[in-house]
């Protein structure tokens, strides 16, 4: 391993969570050389997962409560920040980045922190005032702006977005139709009995939920027959009248500069190829968060992840790799959803053949339901699921770091607190 | 300020918080490594009560989003909170248990 030099440049390419985590996470493993971010938009980096709650209901919300940094941590630590700049790609030979308004930027290391853009659909244009794509802070503001108690909002897209979307805008008073392609809700990432849960808790808050449903035609206008800026015809016979459409199908890695730099991309996952340090096909390039595809080097699997904690565990371990230091393994995969007055967290990731156990009702009625479901494998857990119950999923999270095998009877039993269970497993398995 | 005597603090488990409210003020009393400490109750990234969440490592950890804080001086000690907690002086006086307000 190198020794820092700092007199190096580190030069981060966008500015979103793994940019901002980058930067404090080089500043606090004692890099005293120059750090430059570019990022295009003019914010100071902010969080995300606001952006389909607080954002969109909270009228007096706005971006500078959701920054990460404040503007004085960006001038404490001497941040070079190139705000509204955009990086076009890297020539990697001579160690500069160059930009679209010409000027280049020399570096030693670079990180591709470019994120990802919402998925776009051809049929429903970007900037029309009646569509809606959430990404950014300006996305959520132009909704937030949209949305009153009266408004008629109809969501494509049944996954994590779509659904908070729908909770709030359901909150809000809005009249909400969800149309989703597949036959249950967030089908690939969760277990069928939480799909099943969170299909009643929806239409409880009394949003329509059109699942197994396509778009048949859309008329983006008034017509003779609806006085609706959009109206969406379903294969399912379904006419739906609208103020507002929002396109929420899947989100779009940022590759092109990578692509132009000529790094390596991940066919299967679209992310810019990394290894377990964050390092591109070019050796002094990393890329951090929803723009990466982490490849396994003993199985091969290639991940992409598009979660919060990822963003800022490969912004950490890439920063650190910059330096030369050895990293601390990444943090169990860790997930949260805020919807329907639930806060839904999982860890790890579901897969086939994993048996369930749970703990609590399974109950969409209640005011406030409480529930865990745990994914074992061969009496091993390997995923948890937590309905309100964020504590106890942290007191398992021992469990399935370490693979210990549980008893799921126990774990069932409500009367036995979960940091007991947790503890005892614990002791049971040395 | 004065010391005002928490009702049940003894009964706390090792590892465990309780909430309380003194004049409204929602508060929270942690007892971890056999000490006691008392902070501010609510998160200050999003509404949760800290009392629901974790300890461990000398921090108070959110049940919501796993913000840290540390039990002894109050500051933010990860993501997503960046804003540190108020903490109070707690002493032990005759079998009780009191914070010191506000």
């Amino acid at each position: 391993m190198t020794q820092v030099n700092h007199n190096q440049t580190i030069l981060i390419v966008g500015n979103g969570q793994a940019a901002a985590t980058a930067v404090h996470a080089l500043r606090s493993h004692g890099f005293a050389g120059c750090i430059r971010v570019v990022g295009s938009e003019a914010h100071l980096a902010y969080e995300r997962p606001p952006l389909s709650k607080a954002m969109l209901s909270d009228p007096d919300a706005g971006v500078p409560g959701l920054h990460i940094h404040s503007a004085d941590f960006y001038q404490d630590a001497r941040i070079d920040l190139m705000l509204q700049k955009t990086v076009t790609r890297i020539d990697a030979e001579h160690n500069m980045a160059l930009l679209e308004d010409g000027q280049q930027l020399p570096y030693d290391y670079c990180l591709l922190a470019t994120g990802g853009r919402a998925r776009q659909l051809p049929d429903y244009p970007y900037g029309d005032p009646h569509i809606h794509y959430l990404r950014t802070a300006d996305d959520a503001l132009k909704l937030r702006q949209s949305l009153n108690a009266s408004s008629r909002v109809a969501i494509l897209g049944g996954g994590f977005l779509g659904m908070e979307l729908a909770s709030t805008t359901r909150a809000l008073g809005a009249s909400v139709d969800v149309i989703e392609a597949a036959d249950s809700l967030l089908a690939r990432n969760a277990p069928s009995v939480f799909s099943t849960w969170l299909v009643q808790r929806a239409r409880l808050a009394g949003v329509t939920l059109h699942l197994g449903s396509r778009v048949h035609a859309a008329a983006l206008q008034k017509t003779r027959e609806s006085d609706a800026p959009v109206t969406l015809s379903l294969d399912n016979g379904c006419r739906i009248e609208a103020d507002h459409l929002i396109v929420a199908v899947g989100l779009t890695p940022n590759t092109e500069v990578a692509l132009r730099s000529g790094l390596a991309i991940c066919m299967q996952t679209g992310g810019i190829q990394i290894d377990r340090h964050g390092r591109t096909s070019v050796p002094n390039v990393f890329a951090a968060g929803d723009c990466a595809t982490r490849v396994d080097p003993e199985t091969g699997e290639r991940l992409r992840i598009e979660s919060w904690q990822n963003a800022n565990e490969q912004a950490r371990i890439a920063a650190q790799a910059m330096l030369g230091q050895a990293p601390a393994a990444a943090a169990f995969p860790w997930f949260w959803t805020d919807q329907f007055d639930c806060n839904i967290q999982m860890l790890g990731a579901t897969a086939a053949g994993l048996q369930f156990v749970q703990r609590g009702d399974i109950d969409a009625n209640t005011a406030v339901p409480k529930f865990l479901l745990l994914g074992i494998e061969d009496g091993i857990p390997r995923y948890a699921l937590a309905v309100n119950a964020g504590a106890d999923l942290r007191a398992l999270r021992p469990l399935l770091e370490k693979g210990i095998p549980i008893d799921p009877q126990a774990f069932g039993d409500v009367d036995l607190p979960v940091k007991q269970f947790a503890k005892k497993t614990t002791a049971a398995a040395i | 300020m004065a010391w005002v005597t928490i009702d049940n603090a003894s009964e706390l488990d090792n590892e465990e918080s309780l909430g309380f409210e003194i004049d409204g003020h929602k508060l929270a009393l942690h007892r971890l490594d056999d000490q006691f400490y008392v902070s501010d109750n609510i998160c200050t990234h999003q509404y949760a009560l800290l009392s629901e969440g974790f300890l461990e490592d000398g921090c108070i950890e959110c049940p919501l989003h796993q913000a840290q804080f540390c039990l002894k001086t109050g500051k933010a000690m990860s993501a997503p909170a960046t804003v540190g907690i108020k903490v109070y002086a707690v002493r032990e006086e005759a079998g009780d248990v009191q914070v010191s307000f506000p």
